[in-house]
């Protein structure tokens, strides 16, 4: 079977849940939010059981470090988030990255929510789940 | 084959099979890799892993640039392998003799690289074993009971002319493959 968190106790999982759970709950527009580790494992998601979570965590995990691999390339660094807009919606995938390894916040969202408030929302979500993630892994 | 062309090839296999130092020992310019720390230690015990893509380029003396893409060797980045195989003309098959999975990974990476494209030849390097091994021909004929027939060579995937034998081979195989020109039309 395949490992979900190896780094995290069950109630560090469970609160991670709950973050997410809220931030989709209070978030307009948005529909899916997963927390997957670097190497592109699902560590939690909200909504639960959703078929394709194991999928965008590891695509997540793909376009984050291709992400990385071309603003090197580009003399950039720092990555600080992908956007992806689509005539339906909206993926954003932010770094968590004051935990060690990496993590991802995967964001999906739907109709025309602005970017911007997206953006700021995903953010605080990233910040709440460091503040939860951070002695877990000390 | 000669001329200025130029060609894509991936290099697939399991997980610590040599893909990204492969690509490393031949490319022409450092190549770009999206290595990350790897979590699943079950799995494989190495520090990192790819999780995108690597990507090299070769340029050979006859002026073919040959682009060079290696996969995730992880099942669950599956879509980055029919990704990179798009417009890819063959596959450097990887593996790991030293472990017990070997001749299983061989079959199940052949089958799965054939499904995405029924028609691309193949070259198989095995790593970790003598160059004689006696197993390189169990393994050559476990892909034959299964259809698929491509050569078979023991390989250090850190030594740059291992890694040009292998390319060089499947060229060869390229050659084979192409129609014969038709000498009789005018």
């Amino acid at each position: 079977m395949q490992p979900t968190s190896q780094h995290f106790q069950a109630a560090v999982v469970e609160d991670a849940l709950r973050l997410l759970e809220a931030f989709v709950d209070a978030t307009p527009g948005v529909t899916f939010a997963v927390l997957s580790s670097a190497d592109g494992f699902e560590i939690a998601a909200h909504p639960r059981g959703v078929a394709r979570a194991r999928r965008l965590a590891a695509m997540s995990s793909s376009l984050q470090a291709l992400s990385e691999a071309m603003a090197g390339e580009a003399g950039l660094e720092g990555i600080r988030n992908l956007v992806i807009e689509s005539n339906g919606g909206t993926v954003i995938v932010l770094g968590v990255g004051k935990v060690t390894p990496r993590l991802s916040l995967t964001v999906v969202a739907r109709g025309d929510e602005t970017l911007g408030r997206l953006l700021w929302a995903s953010r605080e979500c990233c910040a709440s789940l460091e503040r939860r993630l951070l002695p877990a892994t000390n | 084959m000669s001329g200025d062309r130029e060609i894509k090839i991936v290099f697939t296999g399991p997980m610590g099979a040599g893909k990204t130092t492969a690509i490393r020992a031949i490319s022409d310019a450092p190549p770009v890799s999206t290595e990350v720390a790897n979590t699943d230690r079950a799995t494989n015990a190495k520090p990192t892993t790819t999780v995108a893509l690597d990507y090299g380029q070769l340029l050979l003396e006859d002026g073919t640039a040959v682009s060079l893409y290696g996969t995730p060797g992880q099942e669950r980045f599956s879509f980055m392998w029919e990704i990179l195989c798009r417009g890819s003309l063959g596959v450097v098959l990887l593996l790991d003799g030293s472990t017990a999975t070997a001749c299983q990974d061989l079959q199940g990476y052949a089958e799965a690289f054939r499904r995405i494209d029924p028609n691309q030849p193949f070259v198989i390097g095995v790593g970790r074993v003598p160059p004689d091994d006696y197993r390189l021909d169990e393994y050559a004929r476990a892909l034959g009971a299964r259809g698929i027939v491509a050569p078979v060579f023991g390989v250090d995937v850190r030594q740059r002319e291992d890694v040009l034998l292998l390319i060089e081979t499947l060229l060869c195989v390229l050659e084979a493959q192409m129609p014969e020109p038709d000498h009789a039309a005018h």
